[in-house]
């Protein structure tokens, strides 16, 4: 039973460090949300000289935006999670210790009694396994979702460098430097995400 | 688990548990006592967590858990009753006797389901059949919301952590040499009782009552001509040493 609490100890643990994790991610989506700003405002000041941009910089609204939405679902759901962790962790304890109990007083003329609050005990720890197992699936999903989305943001980010290098001389450097922080705040989110990922798997 | 009947009368019977071998060796033992009536029991400070299984299987020798029916709490200590969360699922329609003063803090033990019944400074009585059972005053002996529990028909006083001692595995569960157990008292007393005023008021309080046994909830019971040893010494020391450390 020790090491089953530590384990679970260490899940919820892990379940609260992920969504302290992702305040990180969170800043990252803003930032790429103000380098879309910066990128929209230049498109419309450059008009037909970075006219293949605009896709790019709508895609870079879009990923903002659903980074920011998927961020707050994960860190909901972390904190779901590691609530169910401890409550799962909670019913395992109350179950063992029903458990010894009975038990224990096998040889009692009331053990009887002992039955119907052991099987609910066991019904409850039962419930509380399915929840931890729903809401662990639940996350890898979003950590999934938002890795994917990391993974388009590489290509689009791949597109657009070619796409600034072929832009008129005085917009160049600007469209590159939008780029390299797309890029940047990307790799950041997809690293922070795997983190969590493998925190959790551990 | 020991359990051994303190009194046996026409309408009830007082037992104790205690002295369990198996308990965690760094945990301090205690005594959890349990009246049972002709419907009814309740149990006097069930006692922490990590004693729950054996305190549930020892109960269960003597009562079907359903006629558990009342809990009481003299403080908030968790080796009196850290188990209440445990409890709390097991006996869902029970009523928990406790001060007032802690029901807040009490209920961080986990207590959803049982009524929390809280007695007020001036102490209380209720009836389990034919049975009174009385709540009486101990603040400050050592808690600052405190009660002793006496029954004056089977003349059983269960004192809390006033007359505990501190006592090697396996010693006994009565006390036999009074001047020999003092010692074992004294340090107890002298560092966890913070008040010589509380103290006095719940000696003078406890010597209006007719008492055979005097049961705390560490140690060794007392009976007949101890108690009133244990009254007069107690009168006369000196607590809350801990004070200029």
């Amino acid at each position: 039973m020790h090491s089953r609490s530590k384990n679970s100890a260490h899940f919820f643990i892990n379940a609260a460090t992920v969504a302290a994790e992702l305040s990180e991610v969170l800043t990252e989506a803003k930032n790429i949300s103000l380098e879309a700003m910066n990128a929209k405002a230049l498109v419309a000041r450059a008009g037909d000289n970075v006219r293949t941009f605009k896709p790019i910089t709508d895609f870079m609204v879009e990923l903002a935006n659903d980074t920011i939405w998927l961020v707050k679902e994960i860190n909901r759901e972390a904190l779901v999670l590691s609530r169910t962790s401890l409550n799962e962790l909670h019913s395992s304890d109350a179950n063992a210790r029903f458990a010894t109990a009975q038990q224990k007083a096998s040889a009692a003329p009331h053990v009887e009694t002992l039955d119907p609050i052991a099987k609910e005990a066991y019904n409850e720890h039962h419930q509380q396994s399915v929840q931890l197992r729903r809401h662990m699936r639940k996350l890898f999903e979003l950590l999934d979702e938002i890795e994917s989305r990391m993974l388009a943001a590489n290509v689009v980010t791949a597109t657009s460098r070619l796409e600034a290098a072929t832009a008129a001389d005085s917009y160049q450097a600007s469209l590159e430097g939008i780029v390299i922080k797309l890029e940047k705040a990307a790799n950041r989110i997809k690293h922070i995400a795997t983190k969590c990922r493998h925190s959790l798997e551990r | 688990m020991k359990v051994v009947k303190l009194h046996e009368g026409r309408s009830h019977e007082w037992l104790v548990f205690g002295r369990d071998e198996e308990r965690p060796s760094k945990i301090i033992d205690t005594n959890q006592y349990m009246i049972k009536t002709t419907n009814h029991a309740i149990m006097l400070d069930p006692g922490g967590i990590e004693l729950f299984s054996a305190m549930l299987a020892a109960v269960v020798h003597h009562v079907p858990v359903n006629q558990i029916t009342h809990l009481f709490a003299s403080h908030q200590d968790p080796d009196i009753i850290s188990s209440l969360g445990l409890w709390d699922k097991t006996l869902p329609h029970a009523e928990l006797h406790a001060p007032w003063l802690w029901e807040g803090f009490l209920r961080h033990f986990g207590c959803n389901s049982i009524r929390y019944n809280p007695l007020p400074d001036e102490g209380k009585s209720i009836r389990l059949d034919d049975i009174e059972i009385q709540f009486i005053p101990a603040h400050y002996m050592h808690s600052s919301g405190n009660f002793s529990v006496y029954d004056p028909q089977a003349k059983i006083l269960m004192s809390g952590d006033i007359g505990a001692a501190l006592l090697p595995d396996g010693a006994p569960l009565f006390v036999e040499d009074f001047d020999a157990h003092v010692e074992k008292m004294r340090l107890f007393h002298q560092r966890w009782m913070p008040s010589n005023r509380a103290k006095k008021d719940w000696v003078r309080r406890v010597r209006q009552l007719d008492i055979e046994y005097m049961a705390p909830q560490h140690g060794a019971i007392f009976k007949g001509r101890d108690v009133q040893r244990f009254l007069d010494w107690l009168d006369e020391l000196e607590v809350g040493t801990g004070i200029g450390h």
